[in-house]
């Protein structure tokens, strides 16, 4: 079953629709116990930085869900803030991530490009990677957002334009986090979304 | 009218668009499908999907099957190519010819073959055929999506995951375009997009409801299966022509030749001609001359415009072929009329709300087309 963190921010209906579409099962985590019965863990996010890594330590889900990254290699998908919560800091309240990949997150600052970064924008430099199969190279994705993430390089498996080349795909060994919505992207998210089911979490 | 100064495909036509040449996107989209489509790589993408597949369920692949040219080559094809064991599904939409039926008996038996024929409730079909026909003009309908969503059902129920289907809609329109490169999902997504005219199931069941006793089961073989269903059954659609470069002449040729499959005569169309295309209905005459009313062109004007992208016939002699035949009311508009319950009047006035500019259709000054020699063999509704 693939695991949907429920913490509280938003968004789980449809990411749960979206797993149930494309075949699979979408199981609810509510608590610790709830992670041995998933396969594949979803972290999906709408809302503050601080307020989202608050509910996961009240909930006593922080532990928990890194054992099941880091220990048991569960594949983890990151979806808006939840992507940004897998980095190490975020400018949102000045606030530490769950680190699990090295990066900070920052506003967009530039006066001249509106905030949020609403609409659907096209990625650049897509790397190969078993999540990101099938894609096509300007494929659309639907964003809404404020902050964006800075990584390295090496974490960064596709970009997108606003008004600075930010980190769209950010990835690590089984954990992989999107900016944009796949479950609001049609079919090029879906796809996203049933490669991620399927995916053993290897690179 | 603004017709493609290559091919003739007029204005009124789906999807069409003319560049600064007046030629038209399925003329260049043919062009590209001819000069830089790889098929030498496709065609291992098909030998590898085939056997992908092979021997793991209780078939191969689905393979839904109308008897004619095309579903007839692609049966063929890969029985010949591949010795595979499909489920061959047939979606009967109550109007199969003689000679169709004579065809596939024959095909079947000298392919030996599974073959399931689904045969839905002719009364709701004649509803349905009415609804769609004031709704948009085009009465097929329950046709159109029972054809493409029938054997998908039969998939599910079989847990066959492979369907492959024929002729790729890039061959006729730019709803999936070859430039893309892509291979076209028969999906449900492509059904929502085009073959279903935009009326789902749902919709005719909240439209039919005042005149006619419609169980909403009766639509279940009109509705797409969940997409869940499809994917669990983890399920690929495709046209074979998404993997050889489609030929009707030449396919139709090979047919013939290897399984003694027959043309037919079709009304409106030049029978000597163009015996090989839409032998299956006997609604073939009234949907084409419905089309010409609406658009201004009919079939041989679509016959034409693939023979001169083939290099086949030249522009003048398709224009006369097209003066010649186009534009004669087809006998089968009687039965029709006799099914739906209309006059002529009623059928032109229905019609006539569905006509695309700029063309206006005239319906005096009306010629027939004659009659085809199994006329008088079709069913006709008892007065």
């Amino acid at each position: 079953m693939i695991g949907i963190v429920n913490y509280g921010m938003g968004n789980i209906r449809s990411v749960a629709n979206a797993v149930y579409e494309q075949g699979f099962d979408p199981l609810l985590i509510n608590n610790a116990d709830d992670f041995s019965q998933a396969t594949h863990v979803i972290l999906p996010g709408v809302g503050h930085f601080k307020k989202a890594m608050a509910n996961l330590e009240q909930l006593s889900l922080l532990t928990p869900l890194k054992q099941a990254v880091l220990t048991d290699k569960k594949p983890l998908l990151g979806i808006c803030l939840g992507m940004q919560l897998l980095l190490s800091h975020s400018e949102e309240g000045d606030c530490a991530g769950l680190d699990l990949i090295a990066g900070d997150v920052r506003l967009f600052r530039d006066p001249k490009f509106r905030v949020p970064h609403v609409g659907w924008n096209n990625l650049n430099g897509v790397v190969k990677h078993p999540v990101l199969r099938g894609i096509p190279a300007m494929a659309d994705f639907y964003f809404v957002h404020s902050y964006y993430a800075s990584t390295a390089s090496q974490h960064t498996l596709a970009q997108c334009e606003y008004d600075r080349n930010f980190s769209a795909i950010v990835g690590v060994n089984n954990i992989i986090g999107m900016q944009f919505h796949p479950e609001k992207s049609q079919k090029n998210g879906l796809l996203l979304i049933e490669n991620f089911c399927n995916w053993d979490g290897l690179c | 009218m603004r017709k493609c100064t290559k091919c003739g495909l007029p204005e009124t036509y789906e999807t069409i668009e003319f560049d600064q040449f007046q030629v038209c996107n399925i003329c260049r989209q043919r062009e590209h499908r001819d000069g830089s489509i790889d098929w030498a790589a496709r065609h291992v993408m098909l030998d590898d999907m085939i056997e992908q597949y092979r021997g793991k369920y209780d078939y191969d692949c689905i393979i839904p099957f109308s008897g004619g040219k095309d579903s007839t080559f692609t049966l063929y094809y890969l029985i010949k190519k591949y010795k595979i064991k499909p489920l061959v599904i047939q979606f009967n939409h109550g109007f199969m010819r003689p000679n169709l039926l004579k065809n596939n008996e024959r095909t079947f038996k000298k392919l030996g073959v599974d073959v399931l024929t689904f045969t839905p409730n002719f009364k709701v079909v004649k509803r349905l055929m009415l609804e769609a026909l004031i709704r948009k003009g085009d009465f097929c309908w329950h046709c159109h999506t029972g054809i493409f969503s029938y054997p998908m059902h039969v998939a599910i129920k079989y847990q066959v995951p492979l369907i492959m289907w024929g002729e790729p809609s890039s061959e006729y329109t730019a709803y999936y375009d070859y430039r893309d490169d892509e291979i076209e999902s028969v999906d449900e997504t492509r059904f929502n997009r085009f073959v279903n005219l935009g009326i789902t199931a749902q919709d005719m069941a909240g439209m039919i409801n005042h005149d006619f006793d419609l169980d909403p089961r009766d639509l279940k073989p009109y509705t797409y299966p969940p997409t869940r269903d499809l994917k669990q059954l983890k399920y690929r659609s495709v046209c074979l022509g998404s993997f050889i470069p489609w030929d009707v002449k030449a396919q139709s040729k090979i047919i013939m030749d290897e399984l003694g499959w027959q043309g037919d005569q079709v009304e409106g169309m030049p029978w000597d001609i163009y015996p090989y295309e839409k032998i299956e209905c006997y609604m073939q005459g009234v949907r084409d001359y419905i089309k010409y009313l609406k658009r201004g062109y009919s079939r041989v004007t679509q016959m034409t415009a693939l023979d001169i992208r083939h290099n086949r016939v030249d522009k003048a002699a398709a224009d006369k072929l097209v003066a010649e035949y186009e534009g004669k009311r087809p006998p089968s508009l009687e039965l029709f009329l006799g099914y739906l319950g209309l006059t002529e009047d009623e059928f032109n006035n229905i019609v006539l709300n569905t006509v695309v500019p700029p063309f206006k259709p005239d319906f005096e000054n009306m010629q027939d087309a004659p009659k085809t020699w199994d006329f008088d063999l079709w069913y006709r509704e008892e007065v």
